[in-house]
């Protein structure tokens, strides 16, 4: 019978599944301790991310067009529901300017510049998605040069999608709060609840649910399916008052000694064309 | 001539396979059906285009594996930032799809199972490299339904789409 391999081949097959996994596990603990990418995977994504920007516009437009179309569709019963909708805003909108007219004011007299909740926003394109198993990131036309850094918030449609783990000079990277690897999403949050707020972190997204977790919250905390979460601000790089999503199962952890919440995602992550990326005025 | 019609395969060869690199996340970030939540499918044009070239044996008339393994280091760099999954998935399935091709024939539908068997292999790398840097916590079963599957539907189709147009597009360069 013909050999599948030939002993040479094993040898080779061998040493470079060792390479292999040296690499992987070697790059994935440096991507995680450095801020910036080795120079040539900097050089390597700029350029790519170059070329990547110009075979975007046309599918780009073409999504948005398909888009639009498929929109107009159910426009007339969404465009009821919206009127109704508006009313209520018109007026929070009033409202919302008049408390942070006073907000600027008290915060002039306490002497008090930038708080938590205070962030600018850089708007970026979405030049390209991952089409990988398990990394869920995006690639932004967006990098060092417009100031972007390890860490900042990234925000879409509704809320919170995602944090930027890896900054080039043009474009950088986007891991999506829907990743599942260990350490991407750490967020910290607060549940606002009926009564008073309990704050926490993301632990996990469970890929299952597609939810995200948050786990270890005191048995006596006040959480209701429903209830708005929102990111709190504490930890330094996420500005604080950012919607994360509606909490829709609390669930007790396999000892019955803490709470286990599931999260629903405010954002859309299926689809998402341009985000807008907070940079916390904190930070200088 | 014969030398001029090896330049021009040289140069197309790479040239499409770069393009549908980039096609790849592209699709991937503006098609939302194939993100949908959950269902996760991944655009696998690049794999397609490789299978292509194992198909129809152009594999033999240019630096095959050395593309291979540049997209693959290529694939890692610019879509995940960890080296060496991908560039492993890329050459282990193209090495076991140039390995099975004698054993299969020439009808599309031969072919398609071949790619199918590539996509397995490729998929299986990954889930395993995700496993080594603990990125994967989801489970075998929801894994196999909401993204092998999708995937396999989703390129398997695109292959047969894109297959009679390559081969005379191969006919034409080789």
């Amino acid at each position: 019978m013909r050999k599948l391999f030939s002993s040479r081949t094993i040898v080779l097959l061998m040493v470079g599944f060792l390479v292999v996994v040296g690499l992987i596990a070697g790059s994935n603990w440096w991507s995680k301790k450095t801020n910036n990418p080795p120079f040539f995977q900097r050089v390597v994504n700029d350029l790519t991310g170059g070329v990547a920007k110009v075979i975007s516009i046309p599918t780009n437009a073409v999504g948005t067009r398909a888009n639009s179309l498929a929109n107009l569709l159910n426009t007339f019963s969404e465009n009821k529901a919206l009127k109704a909708k508006v009313d209520g805003y018109a007026q929070n909108k009033v409202k919302l300017q008049t408390v942070e007219d006073e907000n600027k004011s008290l915060k002039k007299q306490l002497d008090l510049k930038n708080s938590l909740t205070d962030y600018q926003t850089i708007s970026a394109v979405t030049i390209s998605r991952s089409p990988t198993t398990w990394n869920s990131q995006l690639v932004i036309d967006k990098g060092a040069k417009s100031g972007l850094k390890k860490g900042m918030t990234v925000l879409g449609d509704s809320g919170i999608i995602g944090l930027v783990t890896e900054v080039n000079t043009v474009n950088s990277k986007v891991t999506l709060i829907s990743d599942t690897s260990e350490d991407t999403n750490r967020i910290a949050i607060t549940v606002k609840g009926g009564s008073g707020d309990t704050n926490g972190i993301v632990t996990d997204y469970d890929a299952d649910k597609q939810m995200l977790v948050m786990s270890s919250v005191s048995n006596s905390a006040n959480v209701n399916p429903g209830d708005t979460v929102v990111t709190s601000g504490l930890g330094g790089l996420v500005p604080s008052g950012l919607l994360v999503g509606k909490i829709s199962e609390v669930t007790s952890d396999s000892y019955g000694l803490s709470k286990k919440i599931y999260i629903e995602p405010a954002s859309d992550l299926s689809k998402i064309s341009t985000v807008l990326v907070a940079k916390s005025s904190l930070e200088s | 001539m014969a030398g001029w019609q090896f330049i021009r395969l040289q140069i197309i060869f790479p040239l499409i396979l770069l393009i549908l690199f980039l096609v790849d996340g592209n699709l991937a970030s503006s098609l939302g059906l194939l993100m949908q939540a959950p269902i996760h499918a991944i655009p696998m044009l690049t794999f397609t285009w490789l299978f292509y070239a194992v198909q129809f044996g152009i594999q033999k008339e240019i630096p095959y594996y050395t593309y291979v393994v540049i997209f693959g280091v290529l694939f890692d760099i610019f879509y995940t930032g960890i080296l060496g999954t991908y560039t492993l998935a890329f050459l282990l399935a193209t090495i076991v799809m140039d390995r099975l091709r004698p054993y299969f024939d020439e009808r599309m539908m031969s072919g398609l199972l071949l790619l199918l068997i590539g996509q397995i292999v490729y998929l299986l790398v990954t889930f395993v490299a995700g496993q080594l840097i603990g990125s994967a916590n989801l489970s075998m079963l929801s894994f196999v339904v909401y993204l092998v599957l999708p995937t396999m539907l989703f390129n398997l189709v695109t292959a047969a789409i894109f297959y009679f147009p390559s081969w005379s597009l191969f006919q034409r360069l080789s």
